[in-house]
């Protein structure tokens, strides 16, 4: 390991020229009596006192002095810092509940405030700008992952963050959250199995009927831009129509209002992308490839089943995360056509003004989204790198 | 020389190239225009309502307000976003560039609704929140566009460029940004698409947008109103972005 003396990293020293004021200068948590009154809200010095804030400043400036003569070796320190501060906050707030919010009175709740979010982004930031700078073995990663996570958990499982906001508002919803999370799970899952189904013989249709090309990508990305709140109002009407004439449809729950428009707008926007795909990764399998399948006494099932769709596979996989992700969130806008999932605890909250709830919402939409993302790119990367080895 | 025979081009068959758009906008504005008078038609949708046509506002307004949400979002976008990219990309930002890049990468897998329900707590209900969530998401594919379209230019255009002795702005303004204009338009393109969508749900943060009428008919279980908001946004949805298909086939 070479500790020769790098250039001083520009990036962390503006994130933490960031982090700083926002840990002094922005209201870090705040105290509400209840759910309606506003709260009170703290910062740093209101919290642990002068002596307190300059301690907690310490690690950053820390940080500040690594990052000014930047070296491998300084750099990992950084990491270390970053990982040790990740797991450090939801304890800090721990703390926070216990000396600030009256144990007597059940309705009292802390709240995060400005200051924890925005330092939370910045540390992240430092940790993307991290993982480019420094070589960090996966397996380096998925332990720092597996830190801050089980730290956030064992917090959680402690109870001392039961005062947080959030945490009521969940605790007050405890059965719903689990339905609507499995909900929202199964619309998403429903959409994107249905479409890959569809998808997939709309992309073997118009390979063998090329005329169809045009005119059905044309289709589809007239449905792929009609803003969703639309497609749902537009899908409405007809299901409703449909539902009052034929009774049996409105038994199994097909009606204007519900999973039917949802789960059919949800496939809709899918088809492009999923289609798209399909096409693409089938289409660009070489043809020397297939030739020489072929004249390996291959039937056309074989090729198709042992040849083309594996070497597919990655677009293929693309596609599925593309329309995954979409899913999930447009499931969230299905909310408001009373399909249920996650979506119904933002636009509840946003009804009430109570921002608890919307992040209650919110939030795991977020997270369901990333863990997507992260699972199909490293299934992606998994099958590319198998394809090259074989 | 080339660049005239592009506008020559235009202007002649002007008309019939972009009779997709149009055909687009003319049913918007004929809709905008009869549908105060469909009483009948949205008697037919909604019997039990009591009132079948949207009336707290005029149908020109909510356009007009939706399309101002939109275009102020998309104009900070554009200018931030392409900035960005711009700063990234030179040799006195460039220790930004892993950052930024991922960023815009990773900011995509984000869904629009749940940045605009985080940007409330943060910013507030209203019209201006909504355009701050607009602009924050619409950043996204702006940047990556950019810096796609700014990366992708053959070094050595930019050695000939240098060597003909024009200088770094007149390099940006004359060379890389010409160069990369089509993927960067492609990026603006996607923002847009997302933001009038988005904008549509920014009714239930209190914005005033084509998603009132869409609101107010599910709050009151009135189907007339929230088709008469759907068929708005979709007509303004696709009049836009056939334009901008159109626009980037000339390019």
């Amino acid at each position: 390991m070479s500790d020769a003396k790098q250039p001083a990293n520009r990036v962390i020293i503006a994130m933490i020229l960031l982090a700083l004021p926002a840990l002094h200068g922005l209201a870090l948590t705040s105290v509400q009596p209840n759910r309606i009154v506003p709260g009170d809200a703290y910062r740093l010095m209101e919290i642990v006192g002068l002596g307190g804030a300059l301690l907690l400043s310490l690690p950053f400036v820390a940080v500040l002095w690594l990052a000014w003569r930047p070296s491998e070796k300084r750099m990992r320190v950084i990491f270390v810092i970053n990982i040790a501060l990740l797991m450090a906050l939801p304890w800090a707030l721990a703390l926070f509940c216990m000396s600030f919010v009256d144990a007597d009175q059940p309705y009292a709740r802390a709240g995060v405030g400005p200051g924890i979010w925005t330092l939370l982004f910045l540390l992240l930031l430092i940790l993307i700008e991290l993982r480019t700078r420094l070589q960090l073995s996966k397996g380096l990663q998925n332990m720092a992952a597996a830190l801050v996570v089980g730290s956030l958990s064992l917090a959680l499982i402690s109870g001392w963050l039961e005062p947080l906001a959030l945490a009521r508002e969940y605790a007050g919803r405890r059965e719903q959250f689990a339905a609507a999370v499995l909900y929202h799970l199964m619309l998403v899952g429903a959409a994107v199995a249905l479409s890959l189904v569809i998808g997939f013989l709309l992309a073997l249709l118009i390979r063998r009927l090329t005329r169809l090309q045009t005119p059905a990508f044309s289709v589809l990305s007239i449905i792929q831009t009609i803003p969703s709140l639309a497609l749902f109002g537009l899908l409405l009407a007809p299901l409703a129509w449909l539902a009052a004439r034929y009774p049996l449809l409105a038994d199994l729950g097909v009606k204007g209002i519900g999973w039917a428009p949802a789960l059919i707008a949800l496939v809709g926007y899918s088809l492009l992308p999923m289609t798209r795909n399909t096409f693409v990764a089938l289409e660009e399998v070489p043809p020397d490839v297939i030739e020489s399948a072929r004249g390996m006494g291959m039937s056309p099932w074989q090729v198709f089943s042992q040849v083309r769709l594996p070497l597919a596979l990655p677009v293929l996989l693309e596609g599925i995360r593309i329309t995954a992700i979409q899913a999930i969130g447009l499931a969230a806008v299905a909310a408001l056509i009373g399909a249920g999932g996650l979506g119904t605890f933002i636009f509840q909250g946003l009804g009430q003004a109570a921002m608890d709830l919307v992040v209650l919402g919110a939030l795991p939409i977020l997270i369901m989204a990333l863990i997507v993302d992260a699972g199909f790119s490293a299934l992606a990367a998994y099958f590319r790198r198998g394809v090259v080895h074989d | 020389m080339k660049r005239q025979a592009g506008v020559m081009r235009i202007g002649v068959s002007s008309l019939w190239a972009w009779w997709v758009p149009l055909a687009w906008l003319v049913a918007l504005l004929a809709m905008i225009q009869i549908m105060p008078d469909g009483e009948d038609i949205f008697r037919q949708i909604a019997p039990d309502n009591r009132s079948v046509i949207y009336r707290r506002d005029d149908f020109l307004t909510l356009v007009a307000n939706h399309m101002a949400i939109v275009g102020v979002a998309s104009l900070v976008a554009i200018t931030a976003g392409v900035g960005a990219a711009v700063v990234v990309t030179r040799s006195w930002g460039r220790d930004f560039l892993p950052l930024v890049a991922q960023l815009a990468s990773m900011g995509q897998t984000f869904p629009p609704v749940a940045v605009l329900a985080l940007s409330v707590p943060m910013l507030g209900f209203g019209t201006e929140p909504t355009i701050m969530a607009l602009v924050l998401y619409g950043l996204l594919p702006i940047v990556r566009n950019t810096l796609v379209g700014l990366q992708g230019i053959d070094a050595d255009v930019l050695e000939a460029a240098r060597g003909m002795g024009m200088s770094a702005i007149q390099i940006l303004w004359q060379v890389e940004l010409p160069l990369a204009f089509k993927v960067i338009v492609a990026g603006i393109r996607t923002s847009v698409t997302i933001n009038i969508a988005t904008a549509a749900i920014g009714s239930t943060i209190g914005a005033k947008t084509l998603g009132d009428p869409i609101i107010a008919g599910i709050i009151n279980g009135n189907t007339a109103y929230i088709l008469q908001g759907a068929i708005l946004i979709a007509l303004l949805a696709l009049c836009v972005d056939s334009s901008f298909e159109r626009f980037s086939r000339l390019l």
